[in-house]
């Protein structure tokens, strides 16, 4: 650990491009291990392009700076060795793979396991997800579904980073309540030390998640950037009264 | 000539098990003889298909050639001028139900064999098999012709799935022909797969329903590997009311030329489609993959359809599936897995474990 500073992840100076265009302009970012950050901006402000490049998607790709997870540097790791290392994303928009089900996925991941059928119905069954697993994933499923279909892959690995881009959007009320109960239960390390929590990044608008979820601390990103970093509660409280317009005009001004 | 141990070991790649519990009788012809013919099961016959002809008199006049013809093209004129065919006749009486799995090798175990085979399969009103062809060089051998004329016959509410499984030299000139009647109800399931690809690859099954109800459905898996020519078609004609017929063709190309086709014939008020689906993984020097499904129609009640794709196997599936801890090799190989056996409803799983060959063959670029 002293190799990372406490912290489980460290971004340096890192630059992004996905395409021709820049995604991604400098960003620094810290999080220490236990912790679980918010990314907060708008649309095309760069939060999933950050998750996509720490998870190390190659349409990223990272023209300056460093992605330090542990300590090891990353930024030349592919998706696969960073999964390994204890990384996950819960996609907002995962593909959808003719032929493959969400049980061939859990069916790997749990390939090494005594019981893997047990395991991957258990799941199912808190997730509510019985009636998708031999469906083709994420053929024909709503947004809600998509998203605890992710949740239900991040819970199977057992990240030891997990990240998650909008939860929350396009989840119904009473879907949301049992979103809250598997991202507690994702980020729970010891159930009798409840402050002991893995570490983890989710992308939000709404904040809703926050109220079902703590959050240790939130990041606004603007343009490609993260502006202001701090209380997850003061800043969604401010970005409600004032918007992201506020958040634009003082990077502006920097 | 006498199959030794190497043999045997050859044969279950096409999943043919000679002494196995599992079947219910097992015929081989090694390059140009019967070697092997074994049957202990009651209510069907099994037996060589020239001792068939010199036996029954009816065999010849209503099915020997009946649903192909002799002179269908220049090989099937060449096997019809066989004095003494190779091959096998299969007769499954009224009402008899085959709980195991009849096997049928087909080996060519020299280089240089010419190997023509002519079987004949009648089942009877009522009556159900379940058939698994072998057809395969042995592992080291590179050259050969093989040609195969298959006459199947499918009686009143009977059902056949027949189950054939390739694996070829790489110089080797294959030319299977087959031609299935079914009538009122019965039913007709194909399953080819191929393994390892011959030079030159044609078929074409030809179905004709004649019988209300009657159906056919196949699925075909092909491998096209550099210097290797596969042509996948089929042909059903729905000649009855209520008919229906689906044809599904899956093919993985590593360079070489891959042909799909099917041709469906609606001249009733029938239901049928036609689908297929090419993954070009590389074109090699030359290669290609032409998908080319038809429909014709002569009823105005005949409702047919058909689709093609042919695609890459695509980047974000497979990091989305390396983002679940899988390396690159074990995603693609799960990502063509998925492909192949897509829509295959009840695949034996002998079927399923050379699908897994073939991935295995396609994804790792290794033989």
């Amino acid at each position: 650990m002293s190799k990372s500073n406490g912290n489980i992840l460290e971004i340096k100076d890192l630059c992004v491009r996905a395409g021709t265009e820049e995604v991604l302009n400098h960003i620094d970012l810290e999080i220490p291990d236990g912790e679980v950050h918010a990314l907060l901006g708008q649309n095309g402000s760069g939060k999933t392009s950050l998750m996509m490049a720490i998870m190390g998607f190659s349409e990223y790709e990272v023209t300056h700076g460093t992605i330090l997870f542990q300590g090891k540097d990353i930024t030349e790791s592919d998706v696969c060795e960073r999964a390994r290392l204890g990384i996950a994303l819960a996609q907002q928009r995962p593909p959808t793979i003719r032929g493959i089900t969400l049980r061939d996925i859990l069916a790997y991941v749990f390939r090494d396991e005594d019981n893997p059928e047990k395991k991957i119905s258990g799941l199912a069954v808190s997730s509510r997800l019985e009636s998708f697993l031999d469906r083709d994933i994420n053929h024909g499923l709503s947004g809600g579904e998509i998203k605890r279909a992710e949740l239900l892959q991040l819970l199977a690995l057992s990240p030891i980073f997990s990240m998650m881009d909008e939860p929350d959007s396009g989840v119904d009320v009473e879907a949301l309540s049992l979103m809250g109960e598997l991202i507690n239960r994702l980020f729970t390390s010891d159930p009798d030390h409840p402050v002991h929590r893995k570490a983890g990044l989710i992308i939000t608008h709404s904040g809703s998640i926050l109220r079902s979820f703590p959050i240790d601390k939130a990041h606004v990103m603007v343009n490609g950037q993260i502006g202001c970093s701090g209380n997850p509660t003061i800043l969604m409280k401010h970005i409600n009264n004032f918007g992201y317009d506020s958040c634009i005009r003082c990077m502006g001004a920097r | 000539m006498v199959l030794n141990d190497a043999d045997r070991e050859a044969l279950t790649v096409t999943g043919v098990y000679l002494g196995s519990t599992v079947r219910s009788a097992t015929i081989v012809v090694c390059d140009l003889a019967q070697v092997c013919l074994e049957n202990n099961t009651r209510g069907f016959e099994l037996m060589p298909i020239s001792s068939a002809l010199e036996r029954y008199s009816w065999l010849r006049e209503q099915y020997f050639f009946k649903a192909l013809p002799a002179d269908l093209d220049e090989t099937v004129s060449r096997c019809a001028k066989e004095v003494d065919p190779l091959g096998f006749f299969l007769h499954v009486d009224k009402g008899v139900k085959i709980a195991l799995p009849v096997q049928a090798a087909m080996y060519m175990k020299n280089e240089d064999i010419v190997q023509m085979i002519h079987n004949v399969i009648i089942l009877e009103e009522d009556s159900e098999l379940q058939l698994i062809t072998g057809c395969l060089a042995g592992h080291e051998i590179k050259t050969g012709t093989h040609i195969a004329i298959e006459e199947q016959y499918i009686g009143k509410n009977a059902r056949l799935v027949s189950t054939m499984v390739h694996a070829w030299g790489s110089e080797q000139f294959v030319y299977p022909h087959t031609g299935t009647v079914v009538e009122e109800g019965g039913r007709f399931e194909s399953n080819y797969v191929s393994l390892r690809p011959a030079k030159h690859f044609v078929s074409n099954p030809q179905s004709w329903l004649i019988g209300k109800g009657a159906s056919a459905k196949y699925l075909t898996v092909v491998l096209a590997s550099p210097g290797s020519v596969i042509e996948t078609g089929g042909t059903v004609y729905l000649n009855a009311e209520d008919t229906s017929a689906e044809l599904a063709h899956r093919g993985v190309c590593t360079g070489g030329v891959m042909n799909q086709g099917g041709l469906l014939v609606g001249a009733a008020p029938c239901k049928a489609h036609v689908d297929c689906a090419g993954m070009l993984l590389f074109c090699g020097e030359g290669g290609y993959i032409e998908s080319v499904p038809g429909l014709r129609s002569m009823h105005p009640d005949a409702r047919m359809s058909h689709e093609a794709s042919i695609g890459k196997i695509a980047p974000e599936q497979v990091q989305y599936l390396m983002s679940k801890g899988m390396e690159e090799r074990e995603a693609i190989s799960m990502l063509i897995r998925g492909f192949l056996g897509t829509d295959v409803e009840g695949l034996g799983a002998e079927l399923d474990g050379q699908i897994a060959k073939i991935v295995e063959v396609a994804g790792h670029g290794e033989d």
